[in-house]
């Protein structure tokens, strides 16, 4: 164990009696979140002891500090307390103990001397209407602090819905102009999102774990979500998806199929929509997560959640303009219903037509105009068309 | 009732190819089956009791839908490529009212479904107002697929074809947006569906050329005339055999 001597880590770990042991363990979960072979997780384990401690800023915009609660209870593995814990977190509002100019003071500081060193975590959406007021910290609009801070940062991380893709504040009507940070900021080298309301922390771990052994980012969709938390949709790893496939649905709250465990489509869920390793990784150290416990999904880590995955208890959105609790089926009921009347009224019209057509027919020829099939000139044909 | 009528000196034309009528009937089949199992997968109405492992209701529907969506868009886009390929009457620009012929009937046309002529221009094949209609039609088509596909590549394993299809997803404005819309285009297929059925009965009846008949054989019965002269027939309110 000769090249644990030395380290942040093995110090760190050391005052905090965490065993090796553990260490390794966490490692090894760590190694199956970001979806590794298990065979990686000691090499894993040994790029994380050797690697300088990372620093980190940690900005809060128009948010509501869900996901810095999420960060401070990293509660499955002590060794990720110790991870994140140590993580040189040199700024962040709701944990630092400095306060007003001297906070910012640290901000400064960090951003002049470690310029291009740091990884600047970005927690809620940016205004920018009204040239910003929305939020400002020392004076300061959001969005020129996130300008700078993450335009000097090695890596940007979007956590949660709201920094990744506007999230809340965002929703229609949108009075702030908020944005997300790839909106708001264009053009950021090295940008994570992780969206969720809040995000879920082991991710946040993951990404850290993965940044520092391996010296890069982990390969992203096209949100710019790493792959190995938002590959897949909820629907494709949830436990109740043998009950989707048979046919078994929640009716209605608290029914028999609710409380055998019955899957919650019905109930509006979005798990087939919505992209997150949720069943997997599951929430509060891995105690249970929305669906586990009975409730449908909501979507929250998608792009425009609050706009587009409500109403949350229904399967679809409603037509514009047909009232709420209007459904497209009804709609569209109605639609071809009308459709049909319409053609049935033209129906009954063309016979009786057709009738009086056969009647004249059967009285014999009429002084007709031009004849049918006199070939008329190029401009003629839709004029002679007239009655 | 004694008056005979003189049957009018008809020829028989070779509209419909065999690619239209297939695509034709290819088409309409997966739309029913898809709607029928879509209706099923937006709301699933069955009740389905005793342990999930015994059943496979929703499993069954997806299959079905997918098949159906394989042999809906694989027919739709071999509709498209004929109409580059095929006769007169399947080519491209009997779906857009541009050529000349076909700008000057349209108006007539919809005069007749209005009731304001007694007979429609003799177009052989699609009427300009009718070619004009499955312009839109085929947008739907488009639409369906393109959400479908975005739809499906979502869940698509890595090494599915459609999985690549993932970039669709934000083009289509999310799959909760995709899903929308294919539901709502749905429903605008199936009113589609009831107005073609009833346009065919009626231009059947109306000129007695075997409209009906033609999308099974391919042959309409229709004037000489009509055939040198698409859509110059000349017809007025007397003009009635
Ligand atoms: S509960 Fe939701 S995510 Fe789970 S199987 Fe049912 S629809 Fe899919």
């Amino acid at each position: 164990m000769s090249d644990l001597q030395g380290s942040w880590l093995e110090r760190e770990l050391e005052s905090h009696g965490v065993s090796r042991r553990e260490f390794l363990q966490f490692c090894a979960a760590m190694t199956s979140v970001l979806a590794l072979p298990d065979s990686l997780a000691a090499a894993v384990a040994q790029a994380v002891e050797r690697t300088p401690k990372p620093i980190l800023v940690w900005l809060e915009f128009q948010d509501c500090a869900g996901n810095t609660e999420s960060f401070l209870r990293a509660s499955r593995p002590t060794a990720a307390e110790i991870v994140l814990d140590t993580l040189s977190v040199d700024y962040h509002e709701t944990i630092m103990a400095a306060a007003g100019h001297q906070a910012e003071a640290a901000l400064t500081k960090t951003v002049a001397e470690k310029s291009g060193g740091y990884i600047a975590v970005v927690e809620g959406s940016i205004p920018t209407a009204a040239g910003g007021a929305y939020c400002t910290i020392g004076g300061r609009a959001a969005i020129d602090i996130a300008r700078e801070v993450c335009g000097k940062a090695a890596a940007t991380i979007a956590i949660g819905t709201c920094a990744a893709f506007g999230g809340l504040p965002a929703a229609s009507p949108n009075p702030t102009g908020a944005l997300g940070v790839a909106d708001a900021v264009p053009g950021l080298k090295n940008l994570i999102n992780l969206p969720a309301c809040p995000a879920n922390v082991e991710n946040l771990t993951a990404l850290v774990v993965y940044y520092l052994a391996f010296k890069r980012l982990p390969p992203l969709d096209a949100y710019h979500r790493p792959l190995f938390a938002y590959g897949k949709a909820i629907h494709d790893n949830c436990e109740r998806r043998a009950h989707f496939d048979a046919g078994q649905y929640v009716e209605q709250w608290g029914d028999e199929g609710h409380r055998t465990g019955y899957c919650l489509y019905k109930m509006g869920c979005k798990g087939p929509v919505t992209y997150q390793n949720c069943p997997n990784v599951r929430w509060n150290g891995g105690t249970n997560w929305p669906i586990g416990c009975g409730h449908p999904c909501i979507g929250c880590a998608e792009p425009d959640f609050w706009d587009k995955m409500t109403p949350f208890y229904r399967h679809l959105p409603g037509i514009p303009g047909f009232g709420i609790g209007t459904t497209v089926d009804q709609v569209g009921v109605g639609a071809v219903i009308a459709v049909g009347a319409a053609f049935a009224g033209h129906g009954v019209i063309s016979m009786i037509r057709r009738r009086s057509d056969i009647e004249r027919m059967q009285r014999g020829p009429q002084p007709a105009g031009p004849a049918a099939g006199t070939p008329p000139d190029e401009t003629g044909g839709a004029k002679g068309g007239r009655s | 009732m004694s008056a005979a009528i003189a049957a009018p000196k008809l020829v028989r034309v070779y509209v419909w190819e065999w690619p239209v009528r297939i695509t034709h009937w290819l088409i309409a089949t997966s739309i029913i089956l898809c709607s029928a199992t879509g209706l099923y997968l937006g709301n699933p109405f069955l009740i389905v009791t005793g342990p999930a492992g015994a059943h496979f209701v929703m499993g069954w529907a997806k299959v079905i839908h997918f098949y159906g969506a394989i042999v809906f868009a694989l027919s739709v886009l071999s509709r498209i490529v004929w109409m580059f390929i095929g006769n007169t009457y399947a080519r491209w620009d009997k779906f857009l009212p541009i050529p000349k012929k076909r700008r000057a009937g349209f108006m007539p046309t919809l005069y007749f479904y209005t009731f304001r002529l007694r007979k429609p221009p003799g177009f052989v094949g699609h009427n300009p107002v009718a070619g004009a209609t499955y312009t839109l039609v085929f947008c739907l088509l488009l639409a369906m697929i393109v959400t479908g596909v975005a739809i499906y590549s979502g869940s698509a394993a890595v090494g599915s074809v459609l999985h690549p299809f993932r970039f669709l997803i934000p083009l289509v404005g999310g799959l909760q947006t995709a899903r929308w819309i294919h539901h709502v285009v749905m429903w605008l297929l199936l009113g589609f569906l009831v107005h073609h059925v009833y346009s065919a009965v009626l231009m059947s009846q109306v000129e007695g050329n075997g409209t009906l008949e033609s999308i099974f054989s391919g042959y309409k019965f229709v004037p000489p005339e009509d055939l040198v002269y698409s859509g110059y027939r000349f017809v007025d309110r007397n003009d009635v055999p």
